[in-house]
């Protein structure tokens, strides 16, 4: 039996319980941080009434985080506080806030108020902060308040007893008054050891960047979450006219309960491919389609994803060589026409792994495989998509999950990788994807005069298999197993 | 009934935290209503036995004698019956404090409008409170 197409809008968070229960439904109500990534990886959004550290180095985006959450929950009953202190000057934020897609300037000054405490707190201390907080609580009744940057009220303080009195009587403050509050601060990771308003906090978030050759890669990661599961680690984002767009690491999926494998076999759309697999890949397996470049690779992958838009099934073709226009061509040289296959539900998607990170590529593809309903699937090449990955060990993670989604939603998939010579033997992403994979197939290219090129089924999982070399040719009509 | 000097209807809280103490002063007031406080539910008993006040503002967790059982003792006791209850506490309870014969029940934090909705609504059970209300606010 196939399972129904299930794959949420997002990648979805690892269930850690292995003990086959449901995990348990949580009830706490919750403040949404207006971006629906965010909210995603936090179990749902911030709980409400908590207080919550978001936390980075200046230009890490923790700003536009709240501006995107203040403007997202401004609207209703209780107004927005927006309190700036001593790290950037009130004209500034909102000036450029106003570039961005969220803002909504008739907001301004009745549900969203921006107000400069700055001079206050320059003048009489930090100890001036809760009287400030206290007026506001009882003359505004903020559903929310954000402190940008508390870490720079903080540091006015000259004494650590002073530091502490005044963490202790603002978070008794905001503990008793029902508000969801927001602490920004340019702190460091060593700072959470350091400062005590880490150890009052209910939530804390970190926004970093780092440099990778000539671009730079920003990450969300979430450190705390009283009462709350969310989603661990680092998650990529960009900052964007629209806020943050945060790609959620890609984690395995919970088995759901009745998962059985498909028991049906799909053609490869190869003559003469499928008798060498019996009939063809079972449906929702993973083939990995080995072999040196020139070896067709390319070629058997379309013919994959053009039968499956012959036969009515939507896919999805990401590749990140060649453009869609040169994919065209090819396929046009293949004696199919484009646009009748892509009429037919194929998706052609060209990505370039130079400029994007592997999360974004990844969340880009499940975007697509659930609006689309995709039903097979071609990844050309895995190679690229391990150089849009800093991390060997997040490109490992990422490949396993990517796999176990692709079986628990019964995508067929087919993920090409350019081996050098002719062997797929050796260390690294190879040997990890030949047993993550129900089949491996291994092209080869020979000859000296003649260019030959031959098909191996090095392994097919659940199936009997042709185990013979078999040589393969390309004409017009593509990629053809010969005898 | 308790009223103050100034002739305002006194509300008696007990409460410990002195943070949800200064802002339930400040809404009460600003509401037109006199507040008392007590530290512990015996102090409660006590303050509310000698004079009743309006109504009766508790947390459970309070020395001496609980909130909720401070809410029983008040409804056993004749003298106090039209005096409401309402338990405002850090503890999700509402069943237990219905139980405890509670007007009302509501979890913290403090948000100033579901609070004086709840004490208004528990000043409606008051036989002819309806004006003292209306003066109050």
């Amino acid at each position: 039996m196939t399972t129904p197409l299930t794959i949420p809008p997002v990648p979805m968070i690892a269930d850690r319980r292995h003990d086959g229960r449901a995990p348990r439904v949580d009830t706490t109500e919750r403040l949404k941080s207006g971006n629906r990534e965010a909210d995603y990886i936090l179990g749902g959004g911030f709980p409400a009434n908590s207080i919550n550290i978001v936390m980075g180095h200046p230009g890490s985006g923790k700003t536009i985080f709240a501006e995107q959450l203040i403007f997202d929950n401004a609207g209703d009953d209780r107004p927005i506080l927006y309190f700036t202190t001593l790290s950037e000057p009130l004209a500034k934020v909102v000036r450029y806030l106003q570039g961005f897609d969220f803002f909504d300037e008739t907001k301004l000054g009745t549900q969203v108020i921006f107000e400069d405490v700055g001079a206050e707190l320059a003048k009489n201390g930090p100890d001036a902060l809760i009287p400030l907080l206290r007026q506001a609580i009882t003359t505004l009744s903020p559903k929310v308040i954000v402190i940008d940057s508390f870490k720079a009220v903080h540091d006015l303080a000259t004494s650590v007893a002073g530091r502490r009195r005044m963490v202790y009587e603002m978070t008794a403050l905001l503990t008793a008054y029902g508000t969801t509050a927001f602490l920004l601060g340019e702190y460091t990771e060593e700072d959470i050891l350091l400062y005590p308003e880490f150890a009052v906090a209910d939530g804390i978030v970190e926004m970093s960047r780092r440099r990778l050759g000539n671009r730079d890669e920003r990450y969300f990661r979430v450190y705390k979450l009283r009462g709350s599961r969310y989603l661990e680690g680092a998650h990529a984002f960009r900052i964007t006219g629209a806020g943050l767009d945060i790609y959620p690491r890609l984690v395995s999926p919970r088995i759901p309960e009745g998962y059985e494998p498909a028991n049906e076999r799909i053609s490869t759309g190869v003559v003469g491919l499928d008798a060498m697999l019996d009939g063809g890949v079972w449906r929702g397996t993973t083939t990995l389609l080995a072999g040196p470049s020139g070896a067709g690779k390319t070629t058997i992958g379309l013919q994959f994803a053009l039968e499956g838009a012959r036969q009515g099934e939507p896919s999805l073709y990401m590749n990140f060589q060649e453009n869609p226009s040169q994919l065209i061509r090819t396929i046009r040289n293949l004696g199919a026409d484009p646009d009748e296959a892509q009429a037919q539900g194929l998706d052609l998607v060209y990505a370039s792994p130079v400029e994007l990170q592997i999360d974004s590529i990844i969340v880009d593809m499940f975007r697509r495989i659930q609006q689309g309903r995709v039903r097979r699937l071609v990844i050309d090449a895995l190679g690229d998509l391990a150089s849009a990955a800093t991390d060997p060990q997040r490109l490992h993670d990422y490949l396993y999950a990517l796999v176990q989604h692709f079986a628990v939603s019964g995508i067929t998939s087919v993920l090409n990788f350019e081996t050098v010579g002719n062997t797929i033997a050796g260390n690294g992403m190879q040997n990890a994807m030949s047993y993550l994979s129900d089949n491996v197939l291994l092209l080869t290219v020979d000859g000296a005069e003649r260019t030959r090129r031959a098909l191996r089924v090095l392994k097919t999982r659940g199936s009997a298999h042709d185990t013979r070399v078999r040589e393969v040719e390309i004409s017009a009509t593509g990629v053809a197993v010969l005898g | 009934m308790a009223h103050d000097d100034g002739g305002k209807a006194v509300i008696l809280i007990a409460e410990r935290d002195r943070s949800v103490r200064e802002l339930q002063l400040f809404f009460l007031n600003n509401a037109g209503f006199a507040v008392e406080f007590a530290d512990d539910g015996q102090g409660a008993l006590d303050r509310a036995r000698l004079d009743p006040p309006l109504l009766l503002i508790t947390e459970i967790l309070i020395p001496k004698i609980d909130g909720l059982t401070l809410c029983r003792l008040v409804r056993g006791d004749a003298n106090l019956a039209g005096m409401p209850v309402i338990v405002f506490s850090i503890l999700a309870a509402a069943a237990r404090a219905n139980d405890a014969g509670a007007a009302a029940f509501l979890r913290k934090p403090l948000v100033e409008s579901t609070f004086l909705a709840a004490i208004n609504g528990a000043m409606m059970t008051i036989p002819n409170a309806k004006r003292s209300l209306v003066g109050a606010r």
